[in-house]
C-alpha cells in the first residue's frame, strides 16, 4: 500500500513529498534514539513526538512516512524541512495503537 | 537514549574525534538540578560549524548526512524544563586555548527525566576505546564526590597501557567502590 493510500482512510496529509512510497509494517515510538535503531526502512512510524530530531530519524530510519497520533501537528518551519528532505508525515487523531489498527487492516 | 550516560559517551567520542589530550565529564547535583559538562581542548569549531551543530541534519561524519549527538542530548534535557549550551573556540582562531564545552542542564524531578544509567561503563568504555587521551571524571552531589584522572593512573602505571585489562578492570571497580559510597 502506497503513503497516499491512507488519505482515504482517515489520515491527513501534513506533508507528502514522496506520495508513492510503499508502507511495509508499523513501528510504534517516541524515544528518538531507540527508534533510530530499530524502526526498519519502510516502516510507518507512528509517534506523538513533533520536533526537528523527528524527521532527522525518519530519514536515518528510511521509514515511509511519519504518522503523528493523537492530533499532533508540525510547526511550520518543520513542515518545510521534512518536505525538502522528502520526509512523509501525515497526522490524525487516533492514539498509536488505533491508528496501528487501522493500518493492520490495510496492511493485510 | 534511554539513559544519560550513553549521551555522555556520544558526546565525549566527539571530543576524542576532535584530536582532544583531555576531555573532562563533569556531573553536578544539586538540589533537583544536575547539570552535565563536557569541556575537551580539541581542535574546537569556528562560528558557522557551531550555529549548525544542534542541527540534525548537520555532521561531522561524512557517511550519514545527519548527526544526533548533540540534537538528542538538546532534546533529554529541554524536556525536563532544561537547556543545553555549548561553547567552542576554534584552534584556527587561537592555537593555544582552544576546545569545545557542552552543558546540559536536567531538571531531575521532571517526569519526562530520563535517568543517568550506568555512567561507570560509559567511562570504563571511553578510556578502554581511548587509552591515550586523558579524561578527567568528577561527579558531585553535596559533599560527596566520585573522581578519576586518567593523568595520575598514567603517572603511578608508568609504561602499563590504560586498556590493559588488570587496569580497566581496576578503574571500574574504583570508581564503583566510590560510588558505593555516594
Amino acid at each position: 500500500m502506497t503513503v497516499e493510500k491512507l488519505l482515504e482512510h482517515g489520515f491527513e496529509a501534513v506533508t507528502l513529498p514522496d506520495p508513492e512510497r510503499e508502507i511495509d509494517g508499523v513501528y510504534i515510538g517516541d524515544l528518538l534514539s531507540w527508534v533510530m535503531g530499530r524502526a526498519r526502512s519502510d516502516n510507518a512510524w507512528i509517534t506523538i513526538m513533533s520536533n526537528m530530531n523527528v524527521i532527522a530519524v525518519a530519514t536515518l530510519a528510511d521509514t515511509s512516512c511519519v504518522i503523528l497520533a493523537e492530533g499532533v501537528t508540525l510547526p511550520d518551519d518543520i513542515r518545510e524541512t521534512a518536505e525538502a528532505k522528502g520526509v512523509n508525515v501525515l497526522t490524525t487523531q487516533l492514539p498509536a495503537y488505533e491508528a496501528a489498527m487501522v493500518l493492520s487492516g490495510l496492511l493485510k | 537514549m534511554k539513559e544519560i550516560s550513553l549521551n555522555i559517551l556520544d558526546i565525549a567520542e566527539n571530543s576524542v574525534k576532535a584530536g582532544a589530550t583531555l576531555t573532562q565529564i563533569l556531573l553536578e547535583e544539586k538540589d533537583s538540578i544536575l547539570t552535565l559538562s563536557i569541556v575537551d581542548d580539541g581542535c574546537g569549531m569556528t562560528p558557522e560549524i557551531l550555529r549548525g551543530v544542534v542541527d540534525p541534519f548537520y555532521t561531522t561524519r561524512t557517511t550519514r548526512k545527519v548527526g544526533m549527538g548533540l540534537p538528542l542530548l538538546k532534546l533529554a534535557c529541554e524536556q525536563t524544563g532544561g537547556e543545553m549550551t555549548v561553547t567552542s573556540v576554534s584552534d584556527t582562531v587561537d592555537p593555544v586555548h582552544h576546545g569545545t564545552s557542552v552543558t546540559a542542564v536536567f531538571h531531575t524531578d521532571h517526569i519526562d527525566f530520563t535517568p543517568l544509567g550506568d555512567v561507570v561503563s560509559s567511562i570504563v568504555t571511553l578510556i578502554q576505546g581511548h587509552p591515550d587521551t586523558d579524561f578527567l571524571f568528577r561527579h558531585t552531589k553535596g559533599e560527596s564526590v566520585v573522581e578519576m584522572d586518567t593523568r595520575e593512573l598514567r603517572q603511578v602505571l608508568e609504561d602499563v597501557p590504560l586498556n590493559s585489562y588488570d587496569v580497566i578492570k581496576w578503574i571500574e571497580s574504583y570508581l564503583r567502590e566510590q560510588y558505593g559510597d555516594f
